[in-house]
């Protein structure tokens, strides 16, 4: 496999977590001088966590939604110009997670909000000219269980929406190019494999979103998963963790800061236990040809973690 | 017992832990000082050491705090237990302005309102309306809108225990040529004043003489300095100008900028001023460095004038 074909998330910055400096990412200029940094790093590719909050205080210069890019370049071709004057020639995907909606009683609020928004994400991630529209098919476990505490008995309701909503996102999602996944967080209430029967329920276009790490802490050998699905995979995230959840943790309201013991749940790639030269190496035998991403989400420095990755891919066989 | 006490407008970034029991172990993980800005319970003994009693809690960290803790009550216990009390929230009234969104806003607000009680707080600073850019200018008609919004949230509030404070941004559609207006249009008894130093100063008021006129409305400071006071319209009326596109800061820790505290603290001296006092870090690059620096501002220079 060439690693040149592999992309690199922007989650890799910190943009909600407390800690010194954090402040300098809401201004355009830091991801201005990021995208050349990421692209010195051996990356063409990155991926874009798209997040609502930041259009709700007019903190546009994070580049997370399509009011904040309209709002900095006018529109997403210019940002793509940008992207690529930087060296970077492709926007491989976009994410989008529900957990900002997850904020009350109302389930109403929570599949309306979510819908429109991603919605929203889904026609941005077409503009940008992505192949993939990653969507996390629920929020935290422990998040919504704190909203709605009969959640294990609604849980059969719970899903029969969130199928209607994806349905419509696939048929969306099938007039654009821009192929709908669905990832596998391990705080999901569609966690492990329980993420395939909601793919049964969807149309054909759906894929899997495999997450390494997500997979491992959930208690599924991820190389024994990717072998399983090769033919309903649509994209792969390189996570590593040395996370063991003894504890539950994944039903916690804030699941990726465990509370029993506190830990870094998502090493930078390369750092964990997960073998991801191992999975890279079975996807490349397994003929998988579609979108690679490494994620160093929750790294205590980005710039270490780009070259720890890019350390790390140097490592695969071109 | 001081005139003053102090406390802080919280500004922390989503903070994931109550407390870390195993903190040397997190430490040792990757040697970076993450472990040391994680949990609350440091971030309240920071605040708690530096001497500030008080935080006023921001609405958008309620969707991480409330699970985090279960409840208001809870974290508010877990403060206390560490030397702080909530002394209050922040609150947008979005959209105040427009009569049709009179209903929601008032909802909006006597919800906030309820969430402060559960914390124990007795403050609610309120800003009046959302951004100009979009929404301004106002005509007279939406601020009179607004001032009755402002009165029926500041009723419920009343009878709850909280004061409600107007509290001005600097690109808010309440602005200059109105400023004034809305505040004369409320109810003195129901709707007080919080004056962030430097949104009014970047908006064009001078503090000085802005605390001389309105000092018997003044319920809380929101103190931070500037080094931009009087910015232009077409500065104040941009699409988000709050966080720029070069970095360029509008606020600085208190005697890092260019406005007369000292003459504000003699003039807090001359009306008597009793009360919180919140201090606001928006835009530092490090919270806990601007805390202790404002600590040493306030001793050796703010408090000597007046306590």
């Amino acid at each position: 496999m060439n690693s040149e074909q592999i992309g690199i998330s922007l989650d890799l910055i910190n943009r909600h977590y407390q800690e010194p400096n954090r402040n300098r990412y809401e201004s355009k200029y830091f991801w201005e001088e990021l995208y050349p940094l990421i692209r010195a790093s051996g990356f063409r590719a990155i991926e874009i966590p798209y997040e609502p909050v930041w259009q709700f205080g007019g903190r546009s210069g994070v580049p997370m939604n399509r009011y904040c890019i309209n709002t900095k370049y006018g529109d997403a071709a210019n940002y793509r110009a940008k992207l690529a004057e930087a060296g970077i020639d492709h926007v491989a995907g976009v994410t989008f997670d529900p957990n900002l909606f997850m904020r009350n009683g109302s389930i109403d609020f929570y599949f309306g909000a979510s819908g429109h928004f991603a919605g929203e994400a889904l026609a941005h991630a077409a503009d940008l000219g992505a192949d993939y529209f990653a969507i996390s098919p629920s929020a935290y476990y422990g998040r919504i269980a704190h909203y709605h505490p009969d959640i294990d008995a609604k849980i059969a309701t719970f899903a029969d929406r969130e199928t209607d909503m994806l349905r419509g996102l696939a048929e969306k999602a099938e007039g654009t190019g821009v192929t709908l996944v669905l990832r596998n967080e391990y705080w999901s209430l569609f966690r492990g494999e329980r993420i395939l029967p909601l793919l049964d329920a969807l149309p054909s276009s759906v894929k899997l979103d495999v997450d390494t790490a997500s997979l491992t802490i959930a208690g599924i050998d991820p190389a024994d998963f990717i072998t399983a699905q090769i033919d309903r995979i649509g994209c792969v995230h390189l996570t590593d963790t040395s996370f063991v959840d003894d504890a539950e943790t994944w039903k916690t309201a804030n699941p990726e800061f465990p509370e029993q013991r506190a830990t870094q749940v998502f090493r930078d790639p390369g750092t964990g236990t997960v073998d991801l030269r191992q999975i890279v190496s079975l996807l490349d035998r397994l003929g998988y040809a579609g979108p690679i991403m490494c994620s160093a989400r929750q790294t205590r420095d980005p710039f270490r973690a780009l070259l720890r990755t890019r350390a790390l891919l140097n490592q695969l066989q071109n | 017992m001081p005139n003053i006490r102090y406390a802080n407008m919280c500004h922390w970034k989503a903070v994931p832990y109550r407390e870390i029991p195993n903190f040397r172990e997190f430490y040792y993980e990757d040697k970076t000082n993450t472990a040391y800005y994680s949990d609350w319970d440091k971030i309240l003994k920071y605040q708690s050491a530096l001497g500030f009693d008080g935080i006023e809690i921001a609405p958008w960290d309620l969707a991480d705090i409330l699970p985090l803790f279960g409840s208001p009550e809870n974290f508010a216990a877990f403060a206390k237990d560490r030397g702080v009390e909530v002394i209050g929230m922040f609150h947008g009234a979005h959209a105040s302005h427009a009569a049709d969104h009179f209903d929601e806003a008032v909802k909006s607000g006597r919800e906030a309102v309820d969430t402060i009680v559960k914390f124990g707080g007795t403050y609610m600073n309120t800003c009046p309306t959302q951004n100009y850019f979009g929404s301004g200018p106002l005509t007279r008609e939406e601020v009179q809108q607004c001032a009755k919004v402002m009165n029926e949230i500041g009723l419920y509030a009343t009878d709850h225990g909280v004061k409600i404070g107007l509290h001005n941004e600097f690109f808010c559609a309440i602005n200059l040529p109105n400023h004034r207006e809305l505040i004369e249009s409320t109810d003195p008894k129901l709707v007080h004043y919080c004056i962030d130093t430097a949104q009014i100063s970047i908006m064009g008021e001078d503090l000085l003489s802005f605390y001389d006129t309105y000092h018997d409305r003044i319920s809380t400071f929101h103190l931070k300095d500037t080094a931009s006071a009087r910015q232009p319209d077409s500065v104040r009326y941009s699409q988000d100008p709050e966080i720029t596109d070069d970095g360029t800061r509008w606020f600085w820790e208190p005697g890092l900028g260019e406005l007369d505290l000292k003459g504000l603290y003699a003039l807090l001296k001359k009306h008597g001023f009793k009360g919180w006092m919140g201090i606001e870090y928006d835009g530092s690059p490090d919270l806990l460095a601007s805390m202790a620096l404002t600590r040493y501002y306030l001793d050796n220079e703010l408090r000597p004038i007046y306590d």
